[in-house]
């Protein structure tokens, strides 16, 4: 199974490029069904949210996008885009030359001033805080001339290139720099925003749907289709549901539940296309007392509880049956979309009699007979917080409430609303939290969640042998991939969590479209590249001018 | 007004008597079956097991975590009647009595009533019920049926006092007065058996309502935890395979359905019994 | 009748502005973070969440918070929602008209239909009413996101005769003409609509009903009866008025409908309400869009109790107070 995670990826690499030739007039419309309205879809103003990000993309075009199917580590594994090339002056400084031909699309061409700009309210903690944490480590951003951009980096450091160009798109300084920055957000320029990148506006309405059409004339080649449609529907089912009645053509997100992926190829009209997907999900071990950080935890304080309660769970049963095959248990906190997952062994199966040995190692031993072990007169008792809004992660911590009834463990599930939830959580008030993040493309993001001192690291883990290896491994420009494997079996052997699944991305697209490239981590970055299958056009795609 | 056996006199409609046994019959279904079938909290097979259609050895399938949804249904039904019945007869006793008091008092004690109803009504219940999640982590059900309760029984007092204020109109309740009788006697004695129409339509709905309000507020972290099953609980986690394992949630449907039904003919006795008019 | 009008209108703005108040304290003491939607995709460092906090007003104390709103609602300006980064009075406005006209369709269908069935019922009791009332209340027993999501599949997936869900069709052409834009806001609405009517229209049919077998019982029926008037004008002309106190108190009730929407049915259907709206700024903690939501709710409730009250003194004489 871990194999064909890395077989995925390759499918979308035919479609890098915009269909530039083959076609005299392109014609047909993406309907693209999302969750969520992107209320503010530019660069520096959406906080950077999955809806604004999904729809900037289209209207934007970044310095350069990371290649499918490849890597993006170091300088290697991107694609020009707005940059026609890059080059590096010293380990701390990388020169962009910015492509003569770019335009906005009410025809000013794009120049370095633009970039300046745009980095200027990025790195503003005020302005777009943020991307200013995400940036945290460029130094400065200057223009040398009209078309060359010099980014300048506090420290020597593996991902420049990805930081530079990942986060933001440059947006267009000579509408917006007569505005006081504070007042873009509320802004004409934020409900018909003028970009550079293969669509253009044509208009929102707001809780239903949002517009945009083809650049004809764009120099990087005429996307596929003429129209290029974002669907609101908060609902799963709802976006599921126009999908199956015929009325959307590209849905991500659609499994779990594993029921949808019947439905779904039922109608003859859809498949299914994986990518690696950059979230990850797991049972997070408070190893502090809840809500009091100055003492350590009463029970998972103790490695050897931890690692019994991840010896008891099923994991792989657990994945299959919430996820059937679009999702993996990693082994440490790799998603499937960081390359260092690829170095990660299988992770161990089940094993409930090591489970009981390592409890009793501990002093755990079942006194009073009730099946649940307790040491002191206290029961082995703990409780697992879970988001009400995933069913997904309700079903699986019921799966493992059960499973661990079997290792003489009692837990007791708590669903609380999602904000409720997250305050909780975040104030380390828990024993166990079943948590899940979006990790970024490289692993140096997973210092966030796993070092000493890290900013979202709400249980208390810590091992500065593990901290210490990550920060070499940022600051290494050779082989690192015996650093980052030592990483995770050491946090394997510390069992600060008990890893679960890591899914891949799943998105359902409409049978007519070809070069239906997905991309891993910006699933919508290549839908100027989709087309309609020459004789598969519906009456709508005719309809589209 | 003195029935010597209301219970008797109840029953003396074939409705009411179809009713009582629907009832009687889903209460024990709950407290026996149980015992004869598997433990719903089990899950034999998560990855083979689950939603599977209903068969012999699972009558009514068996749900996403492979659990047996006849057991669940049986086990649900303890939790579900339980807050039905508590907190319908506790919003409806509370209606009644604000709706009595603020329609026959009327002036300043009727404006105050009424419009303490408008704010409830105004301020979502969501809130109040949060607010006590954040004071009460670990709710007993007892005290979250009384809190289904009391909190639900603004709607009914409105309908109550509009009967109350058509009814003070009327000629009996003057000659009521004129005979001397105090006001206590002539709310519960005169009015109240008059308004049992609109409480009782009250009640009876209230009945379906308040299974489903119970499985949302677990997703609330108030209502009862997993692996407990309730009968809105299971129609919620149902949603997800409605349509390619519908027995999931068909089922504990069903059996509110069957509920509201029986209670709704239970009501029509009740009201036969109790009201001096009909027939 | 005007001084009492002016009483029980002064009553409503008290009432108003103190559940107003409530609700504002009452959000704001719930457990939860305004700001955990926007560290879903990505955890918040504590620096950005400051910013944050201080962009939204929400590092200050309870009071002051309420102060600005307060000054803010004098001007019409009811802030900037947390989540969306857009004015909340914008926001309301563009759900609006969704709103009302699924919420209007709904209040027409369940009182006019109800009303009319449970009248019915009444006065034909027997085999057809026992029927009625078991579908009626098996419907009302259905949960609400139940009966739109078979619908949505049988209507919608399986036959495609009307759209699963939305409000319009995004790829209508540009050029199409009035009537053609009226067809397909209709052909959306049809869903929504029947699955919310068939839910609620057993409340308005039982509460119709058994308004209605009261009235009938009444002596002065059977006084009309003796006057020689036919079963028509005593049913519908005189039982049938009098039996409109439930009815019209749930009105007032369910007045609200009109904004607050059936969250599961706006839902699944993907309809712009404010329903969803709101429920959405509930479960992200959007202060600002839910004091917006919770303002017109708080209006259509204190509406909807006032109607009530003049429609009882317009309906029977006697229930006015001197």
């Amino acid at each position: 199974m871990r194999r064909t995670r890395l077989a995925l990826v390759t499918l979308a690499l035919p479609a890098l490029a915009f269909p530039l030739a083959g076609r005299a007039t392109a014609q047909g419309s993406i309907v693209v069904v999302t969750g969520e309205h992107a209320a503010a879809p530019v660069p520096t103003v959406g906080e950077g949210t999955t809806a604004n990000a999904d729809v900037a993309d289209q209207l934007f075009l970044r310095l350069a996008v990371p290649s499918p199917g490849r890597a993006a580590a170091g300088d290697r594994g991107f694609t020009p885009q707005l940059a026609r090339s890059w080059s590096r002056r010293d380990s701390v400084t990388l020169v962009f030359d910015l492509d003569r031909r770019a335009r906005w699309h009410d025809g000013v061409p794009v120049t370095s001033r633009d970039v300046v700009f745009t980095f200027g309210r990025a790195l503003d903690p005020a302005l777009a805080p943020v991307h200013a944490g995400l940036l945290a480590q460029v130094a400065s951003v200057q223009a040398e001339g009209a078309h060359r951009v010099v980014f300048r980096f506090k420290r020597p450091y593996a991902d420049q290139l990805f930081d530079a160009t990942y986060f933001v798109s440059p947006i267009p300084a000579h509408l917006l720099d007569t505005l006081r920055p504070a007042d873009l957000q509320r802004s004409a320029f934020v409900r018909a925003p003028v970009g550079n990148g293969p669509f253009r506006w044509v208009r929102s309405v707001p809780g239903e749907f949002i517009e945009l059409a083809a650049v004809r004339n764009h120099f990087l080649g005429r996307p596929g289709v003429s129209r290029l449609v974002f669907r609101t529907a908060t609902d799963a089912d709802a976006r599921i549901n126009l999908m199956l009645s015929g009325e959307g053509d590209a849905l991500i997100g659609a499994i779990p539940p594993l029921a949808n992926r019947d439905r779904l190829l039922a109608t003859g009209e859809i498949r299914l296309v994986t990518t690696p997907s950059n979230s990850i999900g797991y049972l997070l071990f408070n190893q502090r007392a809840p809500g009091d950080s100055t003492r350590p935890h009463p029970i998972l304080g103790d490695v050897r509880v931890r690692r019994a309660i991840v010896a008891a769970l099923d994991r792989e049963a657990m994945v299959r049956s919430v996820f059937g095959p679009y999702a993996e248990v990693p082994y440490g906190p790799a998603s499937g979309m960081l390359w260092i997952s690829a170095l990660a062994p299988d992770p161990a199966p089940r094993d409930l009699a090591a489970a009981r040995r390592l409890l009793a190692d501990a002093g755990w031993r079942d006194a009073d007979g009730d099946g649940i072990l307790d040491r002191d007169g206290r029961p082995l008792a703990l409780s697992i917080n879970v988001p009400a809004t995933s069913a997904a992660r309700r079903q699986m911590a019921v799966q493992a409430q059960e499973q661990l009834r079997q290792a003489g463990i009692r837990l007791e599930v708590l669903v609380l609303e999602r904000p409720v939830w997250q305050e909780r959580h975040v104030g380390g008030n828990f024993d166990i939290g079943f948590g899940s993040a979006t990790q970024d493309a490289t692993p140096a993001g997973l210092t966030q969640s796993w070092s000493c001192a890290g900013g979202s690291n709400v249980a208390h883990y810590c091992n500065p042998i593990v901290d210490s290896l990550m920060r070499r491994a940022q600051l290494s420009f050779g082989d690192v991939s015996p650093l980052w494997r030592e990483v995770l079996d050491r946090v394997e052997a510390d069992a600060p969590a008990a890893f679960l699944f890591a899914p891949v991305t799943v998105v359902a697209v409409h049978r007519r479209f070809e070069r239906s490239a997905v991309l891993a981590g910006a699933p919508w970055l290549m839908l100027h590249s989709w087309r309609v299958r020459r004789g598969a056009e519906l009456p709508r795609d005719r309809a589209a001018r | 007004m003195e029935r010597p056996s209301l219970v008797r006199a109840m029953l003396a409609t074939p409705s009411a008597r179809a009713g009582a046994l629907a009832i009687t019959a889903i209460v024990l279904f709950g407290l026996l079956a149980p015992l004869a079938l598997p433990d719903p909290a089990a899950q034999p097979d998560i990855v083979g097991g689950a939603l599977q259609p209903p068969s012999a050895a699972a009558p009514f399938g068996t749900d996403e975590l492979s659990r047996d949804v006849l057991a669940r249904v049986a086990v649900g039904a303890r939790v579900s009647l339980a807050v039905a019945a508590v907190a319908v007869l506790l919003s409806a006793t509370l209606g009644m009595l604000v709706g009595i008091v603020a329609g026959y008092a009327g002036g300043a004690t009727d404006a105050v009533l009424m419009r303490i109803v408008d704010a409830g009504l105004a301020v979502p219940r969501l809130f109040v019920l949060l607010l006590l999640l954040a004071a009460w982590e670990r709710m007993p059900l007892p005290a979250l049926v009384v809190i289904i309760g009391v909190t639900g029984w603004l709607g009914t007092s409105r309908l109550v006092r509009a009967e109350v204020l058509q009814l003070r109109a009327e000629a009996y309740v003057s000659a009521a007065h004129a005979l001397g009788a105090g006001p206590g006697r002539v709310m519960f004695r005169h009015l109240l058996p008059n308004t049992l129409g609109p409480l009782l339509v009250a009640a009876t709905l209230a009945v379906g309502d308040v299974i489903l309000l119970e499985a949302g507020l677990s997703f609330l972290g108030l209502g009862v935890r997993p692996p407990t099953p309730s009968w809105g609980g299971m129609i919620y986690d149902g949603r997800a395979v409605l349509t390619s394992a519908p027995w999931v949630s068909l089922f504990p449907g069903l059996a509110i359905v069957a509920t509201v039904l029986a209670v709704n003919l239970l009501a029509g006795g009740l009201r036969a019994a109790l009201s001096p008019r009909e027939a | 009748m005007a001084r009492w009008l002016a009483g029980r209108l002064l009553q409503a703005l008290i009432t108003a502005a103190l559940a107003v108040v409530l609700m504002f304290f009452l959000v704001r003491a719930a457990p939860g973070d305004p700001l955990a939607r926007l560290s879903e995709d990505r955890q918040l460092s504590p620096e950005a969440a400051a910013v944050l906090r201080a962009r939204y007003g929400l590092d200050q104390p309870a009071g002051r918070q309420f102060r600005s709103f307060a000054t803010g609602l004098v001007r019409g300006d009811l802030g900037t929602s947390i989540e969306y980064g857009r004015p909340v009075t914008e926001l309301l406005r563009e759900r609006l008209p969704g709103s009302v006209l699924l919420g209007g369709t709904v209040l027409l269908l369940t009182f006019g239909l109800g009303s009319w069935l449970g009248a019915l019922q009444a006065v034909r009791r027997g085999a057809m009413d026992r029927l009625a009332s078991a579908v009626a209340l098996t419907l009302y027993a259905t949960p609400s996101f139940w009966l739109a999501l078979v619908l949505a599949w049988l209507v919608g997936i399986e036959w495609r005769l009307l759209p699963a869900a939305g409000m319009r069709d995004p790829l209508l052409p540009a050029d199409a003409g009035a009537l053609e834009r009226l067809a397909d806001l209709l052909r959306h609405l049809v869903l929504p609509s029947v699955t919310l009517a068939a839910v609620n229209l057993a409340a308005t049919m039982r509460y119709q009903r058994a308004a209605m077998l009261e009235v009938l019982q009444q002596p002065w029926i059977a006084t009309a009866r003796a006057r020689g008037l036919g079963d028509g004008a005593v049913h519908w002309r005189h039982a049938f008025r009098n039996a409109l106190f439930p009815v019209v108190t749930l009105f007032g009730l369910w007045l609200p409908l009109l904004v607050a929407g059936s969250v599961f049915v706006e839902k699944i259907f993907a309809w712009p309400g404010l329903g969803a709206l709101a429920a959405d700024a509930v479960g992200s903690r959007d202060y600002p869009v839910l004091m917006g939501a919770s303002l017109l709710v708080t209006a259509l409730v204190v509406l909807g109790s006032l109607l009530a009250d003049v429609a009882y003194a317009v309906l029977d004489p006697r229930v006015r107070r001197p």
